[in-house]
């Protein structure tokens, strides 16, 4: 009699509605929530620590992320230091057996006295004073001061800047006038010398194997204080003010 | 029989199974013991059939009051049937050794699943395809272990098992 009336009960169960009998799921769960929680949370982390032996915690997952990204972005950075390296190299084909280090420009100061770049290479980075500075593939001036980690760049502007050049084959001196334009010194108006003639650097042993381009003749006239000399003034080839990054020529690399 | 022991062994059997079974899951069928069979087998084996009926029924129900989503009656049916026959089969047959109890575990927990998955399946709740692995493997596992519970279980209801092996 008694197991005909729990299997009564049991099919009462069965056949009502489930909303109802779920009520009966549901408080069970809300009476017993605390002692269930911590059930689960155990089966849960017990689960969890098993695949913990070959994988590492949050904190050392976003250390290892962000290592990841700062890696990708200098790769990224060293291949687009190499593209412009090689497209240099390609452009400036007497300069095969120099090494190029590229450098960013930290500050540039170009005033009426003083036009320099700090650059973020320095002594570390086999740079030292007297080196050719190139910048859009023209000579931009040369180091004139290490430390390091930085080096200073005086400007072929540069009031006290002295580059040996030739213009059409002659051999001859430009000096910085403070502004954005340069001077050639002491030539002859017996030599022929024209608006738009190409200024280039000469070359220099240990420090420069072929000419490289500084800028062109902008003005050609007589010079007013001494009428036997041209006042030739020289356009750099490169606009200083927008440049980001500079190359080193280091000739006789230490590799 | 102690009653309020059987009641608090009950409920806290309930919320073992349904919080902490899940640690001893194994194979990817999450296929743990029936911790509540196993404790209907015992009571079916070492109580007389009067209690083992009411024991097979109030365990049937806290096996279904913990199966969310599922409707409730189906193992309340399967347990208490299986529960009493069992009490009765134990009449004639004594199952005092671990290998049969074992085995009772194993074939009462066989039964007593599938013939819950088809009432499930009468009231039109759909299960997952492999459920007669699970059955099967819930089956065996709680043959394995659940002889080895019988002691803690008859310490708590003040029941003298006296078996040999």
């Amino acid at each position: 009699m008694l197991f005909t009336w729990f299997l009564l009960a049991g099919f009462i169960f069965l056949l009502a509605p489930q909303s109802l009998t779920n009520k009966f799921q549901f408080a069970f769960t809300r009476v017993f929530r605390w002692p269930l929680s911590i059930g689960r949370n155990i089966s849960l982390s017990a689960r969890i620590q098993q695949p913990l032996t070959d994988v590492v915690s949050r904190r050392e997952f976003d250390k290892l992320q962000n290592h990841l990204a700062n890696v990708t972005e200098e790769l990224l950075e060293k291949h687009k230091q190499i593209e412009r390296i090689s497209g240099l190299r390609d452009r400036l084909h007497a300069l095969e057996g120099a090494k190029l280090r590229l450098a960013d420009v930290i500050t540039a100061s170009i005033d009426g006295s003083r036009c320099e770049l700090i650059i973020n290479r320095g002594e570390d980075d086999e740079l030292a004073e007297g080196q050719f500075v190139l910048g859009d593939n023209s000579i931009v001036g040369t180091v004139s001061d290490v430390s390091p980690r930085t080096a200073k760049v005086k400007l072929i502007t540069d009031l006290t800047s002295k580059i040996a050049v030739k213009i059409r084959e002659l051999k001859t001196i430009i000096q910085g006038s403070g502004q954005n334009s340069v001077k050639v010194q002491l030539l002859s108006i017996k030599h022929k010398v024209e608006v738009g003639d190409e200024v280039y650097a000469r070359k220099k042993p240990g420090f420069l194997d072929a000419p490289v381009k500084v800028g062109t003749v902008a003005r050609c006239k007589r010079d007013d204080e001494n009428p036997l000399l041209w006042d030739i003034t020289v356009k750099p080839a490169c606009d200083v003010e927008k440049l980001k990054d500079v190359a080193v020529i280091i000739m006789n690399p230490q590799e | 029989m102690h009653w309020f022991r059987f009641a608090v062994f009950v409920l806290i059997v309930t919320v073992l199974q349904a919080g902490l079974a899940d640690i001893v899951a194994v194979t990817n069928l999450n296929i743990k013991p029936d911790l509540l069979l196993i404790l209907l087998v015992f009571f079916a084996v070492y109580c007389n059939t009067f209690e083992a009926i009411i024991t097979s029924f109030v365990i049937g129900f806290a096996a279904d009051i913990i199966l969310f989503g599922f409707p409730m009656g189906s193992r309340m049916i399967s347990f208490g049937l299986f529960g009493t026959a069992l009490a009765y089969l134990n009449r004639v047959v004594t199952i005092k050794k671990m290998p049969y109890q074992s085995v009772a575990i194993f074939i009462t927990a066989l039964l007593a699943g599938t013939l819950a998955h088809l009432l499930d399946s009468f009231r039109g709740q759909t299960t997952a395809s492999n459920v007669f692995a699970v059955i099967f493997g819930t089956s065996l596992y709680s043959s394995l272990v659940g002889p080895f519970l019988f002691l803690p279980s008859a310490w708590w209801m003040r029941i003298k098992v006296g078996r040999l092996s």
